[in-house]
């Protein structure tokens, strides 16, 4: 993987593209979570989604790099 | 010995029940605050720390966005992070499109500016709360961006970069800390909201006594609840990125909501039923219904006292259910009570009563219904039902009240500019900028003088604390530790400032002319002669925006006034006329939302105020009722009598349309020549919905025969023979 992409000719890391990504993939993990009421069984909700995120980003930085 | 004893340990365990007291109150309030500071301290340190250790050219950029999206609850932020992101990525894409379109062409770009900050104001005065904010930051970010480009119109990518590298920094800090540090959830709020809500209407409920009630008691708390209406939406939609359980119940709260609005307008209704009937009616009539009313009272109260949790709401919920059981037996028996010898007319009196506190006690169950099932957890049966109800309140707002909005956004912009242009103001750009922040950010405060006022005082104490720290404290301190040290007061001090309700606009002002001014970008970089230009620039900018606001102004004014009254009577007018019937929560969010734009909740002092919410409860009123007929004149078939009552509407609207003395009388003998038709059984034969018409029209007629309602304000009733 480039680690610097061209959109519309100005170079924006990939690693912009492995946070949207992220993003995305987090967002319905989210909603899943929400939906089957996991969090309730997680003593620090807020932790464990930044936690979720984190690895999730960290997984695709590493792709790339 | 023993009982000496016994006495001190009573004493210490008083004192102890004192202390505890006293803890918990800290607990509540203070310790919150306290939080609070220190988050806003922490993510601003964040931010800037961050900001330094990528290199960015501006961190005090992102130290402003913290102090701008921090807010005590942590949905609040989230939600006010995504409006931030969203407004400054059009603002700048927006200046991109325009500087490579017109750099070379100055009055062509400012000319556009001033176009798209004048569609932006407008747009954020359609909108509500953070979307509102969105709008009028996507116009301002191109003042931010736009204008240091046409200066240097290649550097214009790299600002832009730059502004939005910063600003998502700042909104990464607010909102980690927000939800990590002592996370304040939505939820709690908003169930205190609602919880506070049910029982102020309980006690209003239980306490009004109408026998000697004038109509003014009820009033304040009725407008008060609009108030609560508006904030409990703007919770709701805030709860969008919670992680808790209060996603899963935004729909019951949009029910919630939309059921409190017909419960109190009818009870609005009712109260000025029973006051009618006292000061003109039979006496045994209104107390046989007192009697009734006061029973519903009872079935709301535990103990004595409203309820005040949603377990309790439970048990009232049952009480209300066997109470409207019973109801029709009730009802009956006060009929039969009622002495003998009265007239038809004060017969229907007692009929119109039982009616409308049927359709009250129904309202009140439904309403306690929903309240109590917020307690029962998920996946109820009511949800379904939910999903039904308009799942968030539409917006109404004064085209003119828009229009103008705009023309002062775009005005303060062309002022400010050709003030630039023709005296080559070194310090232009920054004084355009902040004349347009805070000629635009202010447009739907509920009085933007008021606010603009705090927002000099704020901008004085900001420049004063800036020359200090950028001129006494800055050139002194050496590396990360020391700068966050010096920072701290400074930031805990205005943060504390911001949460205390009287001087938060101060509090903001401050932290916005303050961080734009702190001497360091990557490095210490003041420079005392930049420095008092940019402060007088910000100083006459924020003048300029006062004296913008003092001009421009719907807020204020009798006439604007004048013109909320009309337009609520213009939804009177569209209920009687519209082809297709008004939907009841469309005319009860409609009026409510008009209201609560200009802000008149919020100074229920003022006289003027006072008509204005004389205005809305009345059109309340007589809307309602004209939707109800309306519905019931779908189902007669009768070409007699559907064409009187259609008549009687028309008369209606036109008495809305233009208040006078004579449509009113119009209006009245319409209704009476449409309920003689009614009762004359030889021309109308179906007996069942001859009831209900009669005591729907025997409404809507003694409403406008009130010789103490709005009405009479601007269409007096002559006394003689009427009532």
């Amino acid at each position: 993987m480039p680690r610097e992409v061209a959109l519309f000719d100005a170079l924006v890391p990939a690693l912009l593209f492995a946070f949207l990504a992220a993003a995305c993939v987090w967002l319905a993990l989210d909603w899943l979570f929400v939906r089957y009421g996991i969090y309730r069984h997680i003593w620090y909700p807020a932790l464990f989604r930044l936690a979720v995120f984190a690895s999730l980003f960290a997984a695709c930085g590493l792709w790339i790099y | 010995m023993t009982s000496t004893l016994f006495l001190a340990r009573s004493r210490r365990s008083r004192a102890l029940v004192m202390l505890q007291s006293a803890l918990r109150d800290w607990w509540e309030t203070d310790a919150i605050t306290i939080g609070y500071i220190l988050k806003v301290v922490l993510a601003c340190l964040l931010a800037l720390w961050l900001s330094l250790r990528f290199e960015l050219d501006q961190p005090r950029t992102a130290m402003l966005t913290v102090t701008i999206v921090m807010q005590p609850r942590s949905g609040m932020v989230f939600t006010k992070s995504i409006y931030r992101l969203l407004g400054t990525l059009v603002g700048i894409a927006v200046s991109f499109v325009l500087v490579s379109m017109f750099a070379q062409e100055r009055v062509l770009f400012l000319l556009c500016m001033a176009i798209w900050i004048g569609l932006c104001t407008a747009g954020s005065m359609v909108f509500r709360n953070h979307q509102s904010y969105a709008f009028v930051l996507a116009g301002y970010t191109l003042c931010i961006v736009g204008l240091p480009a046409t200066i240097s119109p290649d550097q214009t990518f790299n600002i832009g970069v730059t502004r939005i590298s910063e600003i998502l920094i700042g909104l990464l800090s607010a909102t980690l800390v927000s939800d990590l540090v002592f996370p304040q959830r939505m939820w709690d709020m908003m169930l205190a909201t609602v919880r506070r809500r049910f029982s102020d209407f309980s006690d209003l409920l239980r306490s009004v006594s109408f026998a000697s009630a004038d109509a003014a008691t009820s009033k304040p708390a009725l407008l008060r609840f609009v108030g609560d209406i508006f904030s409990l939406e703007s919770f709701r939609v805030s709860t969008m990125l919670e992680n808790d359980h209060s996603r899963a119940q935004r729909l019951r709260l949009g029910l919630l909501n939309a059921e409190f609005m017909e419960v109190s307008t009818s009870y609005h209704a009712l109260e000025q039923l029973l006051r009618r009937q006292r000061a003109s009616g039979h006496p045994e009539v209104s107390t046989a219904l007192l009697e009734i009313y006061q029973s519903i009272g009872e079935a709301i109260s535990i103990d004595g006292r409203s309820a005040r949790t949603e377990q309790e709401a439970q048990q009232i919920t049952g009480k209300l259910k066997t109470f409207r059981d019973a109801f029709e037996q009730r009802l009956a028996a006060a009929r039969a009570r009622l002495p003998h010898g009265l007239t038809p007319a004060e017969h229907l009196d007692f009929d119109t009563g039982g009616e409308l506190l049927q359709r009250f006690a129904d309202e009140l169950y439904a309403y306690a219904g929903t309240y109590a099932s917020l307690a029962s957890g998920l996946g109820r049966s009511r949800a379904g039902a939910a999903a039904e109800y308009p799942l968030h309140l539409e917006s109404h707002f004064d085209p003119l009240a828009v229009a103008l909005a705009g023309m002062r956004g775009a005005l303060a912009l062309a002022v400010m500019t050709s003030l630039w242009i023709f005296t080559d103001w070194r310090s232009g750009i920054e004084a355009i900028t902040i004349g347009v922040v805070t000629s635009t950010l202010f447009a739907t405060a509920p009085s933007p003088h008021r606010t603009i006022k705090q927002f000099i005082g704020g901008a004085v104490i900001g420049t004063v604390l800036a020359y200090f720290y950028n001129f006494q404290m800055l050139p002194q301190v050496q590396g990360f530790l020391m700068l966050a040290l010096t920072l701290t007061p400074a930031l805990a001090v205005v943060a504390w400032m911001t949460t205390r309700p009287a001087i938060a606009v101060l509090g903001g002002s401050t932290f916005i002319i303050f961080l734009s001014h702190i001497g360091f970008n990557s490095a210490y970089s003041a420079n005392p002669i930049t420095f008092m230009n940019d402060a007088i620039a910000d100083i006459i900018a924020v003048l300029m925006s006062g004296v913008m606001y003092g001009l421009i102004d719907l807020s204020n004014s009798r006439w604007s006034r004048k013109r909320i009254a009309r337009a609520l009577r213009g939804l009177v007018v569209a209920a009687c006329r519209e082809p297709l019937p008004l939907r009841r929560a469309r005319l009860e969010t409609a009026a409510r939302d008009l209201v609560q734009r200009t802000g008149s909740t919020q100074r229920i002092a003022d006289d003027q105020d006072q008509e204005v919410a004389d205005w809305l409860l009345s059109t309340l009123e007589i809307g309602h009722a004209v939707i109800a007929l309306r519905e019931q004149l779908n189902e007669i078939d009768h070409a007699g009598v559907s064409s009187k009552l259609t008549a009687s509407l028309d008369t209606i609207a036109l008495l809305y349309a233009s208040p006078s003395t004579r449509n009113r009388r119009a209006a009245i003998s319409a209704i009476e020549t449409a309920m003689a038709v009614i009762t004359d059984k030889g021309q109308y034969a179906a007996a069942s919905s001859r009831h209900q018409l009669l005591t729907m029209l025997h409404f809507i007629r003694s409403a406008l025969l009130d010789e103490e309602s709005v009405l009479t304000s601007v269409a007096p009733l002559t006394p003689a023979g009427e009532a």
